[in-house]
């Protein structure tokens, strides 16, 4: 598979106060076309700083970014680098502007300078991939938090990006909320061919992901398959973070004597896991 | 005895008009004292309405909300007073700091509250003892702190009235899980050190599962479900029918159970689920 973005030295720093602070510091890691990246990291550990380069937000003080070819200090290339790696925040609140969730949606493709039909049929695309199709006359502020976000996620899908990049997309969801934007997220990937980094708290949400990357004080301290990174319970909580439920209860049964294998991940592995030790 | 009773209250939106709205719908319960109460609901199920009677910033559209057996709105001049017995803290609380320093900022409420000299100066202290907040933060400004520490000095303003209620609007929002493994320890702290009351509202079942007494539930305005919270937690189906979910312990259990092995789907917590494996493990060995 190819690289659609490349991180080479990237390091990023900003003064405060006349004290320079280090958010990133040579960050290099490339991600691959049509993958499903998950990075966790604790508070203040770099993660959001580097969604803002992936898209040229931010430039690195030093390093670079590649997206699919382009060097996102190139000035010419920022429109299209912003076109194919489409970011997505945390508060749903605050990424919709328009006061009919389709007039929402048109808005990118809009500025992109597309024949109106054309953008009639990239916004009900887009709609009908979050599953947001049927709410397309609604008013956003009387949608649920999930909904919104799904909203949110359609007006940057609706520009047709390569990349969805996204930033803590469901810190502030209920439970279903949380459960909607990971399989949209999911579905985005599979079906539509979209690479999808998702930054995140939640650590069940990095499941199903390709690839797991862990963040420490603005550098990479882990970076493998969900189920060999969640072994590492103890690095995992020493930085802040933690593991699944399931992988927890995994490790307590087998520090009493079950034989089981602790990189089962999801409730159905877990249960049959448990299921076999009992025999 | 109850320290707060609800009885029918109701609250409706722009009341008298076409787009009249109840967001809290005929709800009643009572809480004990001392009782560590979640509360969980979709996001619009009117959870941080229904909290924002309990100390009189709402006012209900019908109902009554009693403190300790008295109706605090029968006095309507003097609800500020209930103010300081019931502390509500908001949903991200840092963006309320204000002062010019973390001790003053603390001290506003106390302030407010008639508390001056060495008295306020020691409810402060003593509060910042207990929640972990050490004596070099007090000059600095709220605004140099980092996401997690301005959290605990504005939870740590609403604690220093020493309120015998304190309710808490999702408090570990935003959190990574050490940030609200902190918050769960100061709010767990502060009970034990007062014997006060606690109300939380939160998305996170995992964490409702390791402190709460009891869980309500809410759903589109309504009371569903109030009960102990490991019989909340066996009613999955009905959960997850409206937006909610159960811990991922609880939904291990509740596959093991469709395997046919001989558990209860009533396991919340991985302490409990971890004991209960053991027994049986040990069991059919026995056998």
């Amino acid at each position: 598979m190819d690289n659609i973005i490349e991180i080479k030295n990237a390091t990023y720093s900003y003064t405060d106060e006349g004290i320079s602070h280090i958010a990133l510091n040579n960050i290099s890691l490339n991600i691959k076309k049509g993958s499903f990246t998950v990075i966790l990291g604790h508070n203040g550990s770099g993660k959001s700083t580097l969604a803002k380069l992936l898209n040229g937000l931010n430039t690195p003080t030093s390093g670079d970014i590649i997206v699919d070819g382009m060097n996102t200090r190139d000035e010419e290339k920022e429109l299209e680098i912003k076109r194919k790696v489409g970011l997505v925040f945390q508060n749903p609140d605050n990424q919709l502007i328009a006061s009919i969730v389709e007039e929402d949606v048109a808005f990118g493709p809009e500025n992109l300078g597309l024949e109106p039909e054309k953008i009639r049929e990239c916004v009900d695309e887009a709609l009908k991939s979050v599953g947001m199709y049927e709410f397309r006359k609604s008013t956003p502020h009387k949608l649920s938090g999930g909904q919104k976000q799904r909203i949110a996620i359609a007006g940057i899908i609706a520009m047709s990006p390569d990349v969805l990049v996204l930033d803590e997309p469901t810190a502030m969801l209920d439970p279903k909320g949380r459960a909607e934007i990971i399989s949209t997220l999911h579905y985005l990937n599979k079906e539509k061919n979209i690479t999808v980094v998702l930054i995140t708290h939640y650590m069940e949400e990095a499941e199903n992901a390709d690839r797991v990357i862990v963040m420490n004080d603005g550098e990479i301290i882990n970076d493998g398959k969900p189920e060999d990174i969640f072994q590492n319970v103890k690095q995992l909580k020493e930085v802040g973070l933690d593991v699944p439920q399931t992988t927890e209860l995994l490790y307590a049964l087998k520090q009493k004597g079950f034989k089981v294998n602790t990189k089962a991940l999801s409730i159905e592995d877990t249960a049959k896991e448990i299921a076999k030790a009992l025999k | 005895m109850s320290v707060l009773e609800i009885k029918s209250l109701t609250h409706s939106y722009t009341d008298g008009s076409p787009f009249i709205n109840d967001a809290v719908s005929d709800v009643s319960f009572s809480v004990e004292k001392g009782e560590i109460i979640g509360i969980i609901g979709h996001t619009g199920s009117g959870k941080s309405t229904l909290v924002q009677h309990l100390n009189g910033l709402l006012k209900p559209t019908s109902g009554e909300i009693l403190f300790e057996s008295e109706n605090i709105w029968q006095k309507p001049k003097e609800i500020r007073k209930i103010r300081s017995k019931v502390g509500l803290v908001f949903q991200y609380p840092e963006y309320q700091l204000f002062e010019e320093t973390v001790f003053a900022d603390i001290a506003f409420g106390p302030k407010n509250m008639g508390l001056s000299g060495d008295e306020l100066t020691r409810q402060v202290e003593e509060i910042c003892r207990l929640i972990g907040i050490k004596e070099e933060y007090y000059s600095k400004s709220p605004f140099d702190l980092s996401g997690g520490e301005k959290r605990r000095v504005a939870i740590a303003g609403v604690m220093a009235m020493k309120p015998e209620v304190i309710i808490f609007d999702e408090p570990t929002a935003g959190l990574d899980p050490k940030g609200r493994e902190e918050i769960t320890e100061i709010i767990k702290a502060y009970r034990e050190s007062t014997g006060a009351t606690v109300i939380i509202i939160s998305h996170s079942m995992e964490d409702m599962a390791e402190i709460a007494d009891k869980i309500l539930v809410m759903n589109k305005g309504k009371l569903e479900m109030f009960d102990e919270t490991d019989k909340v937690f066996s009613n999955g189906a009905h959960l997850k029918e409206i937006g909610l979910n159960v811990p991922t312990v609880t939904k291990v259990f509740e596959k093991l159970y469709d395997m046919g092995i001989d558990v209860e789907k009533d396991v919340f917590t991985v302490n409990k689920a971890v004991e209960i494996l053991t027994e049986l493990k040990g069991r059919d060995n026995n056998a």
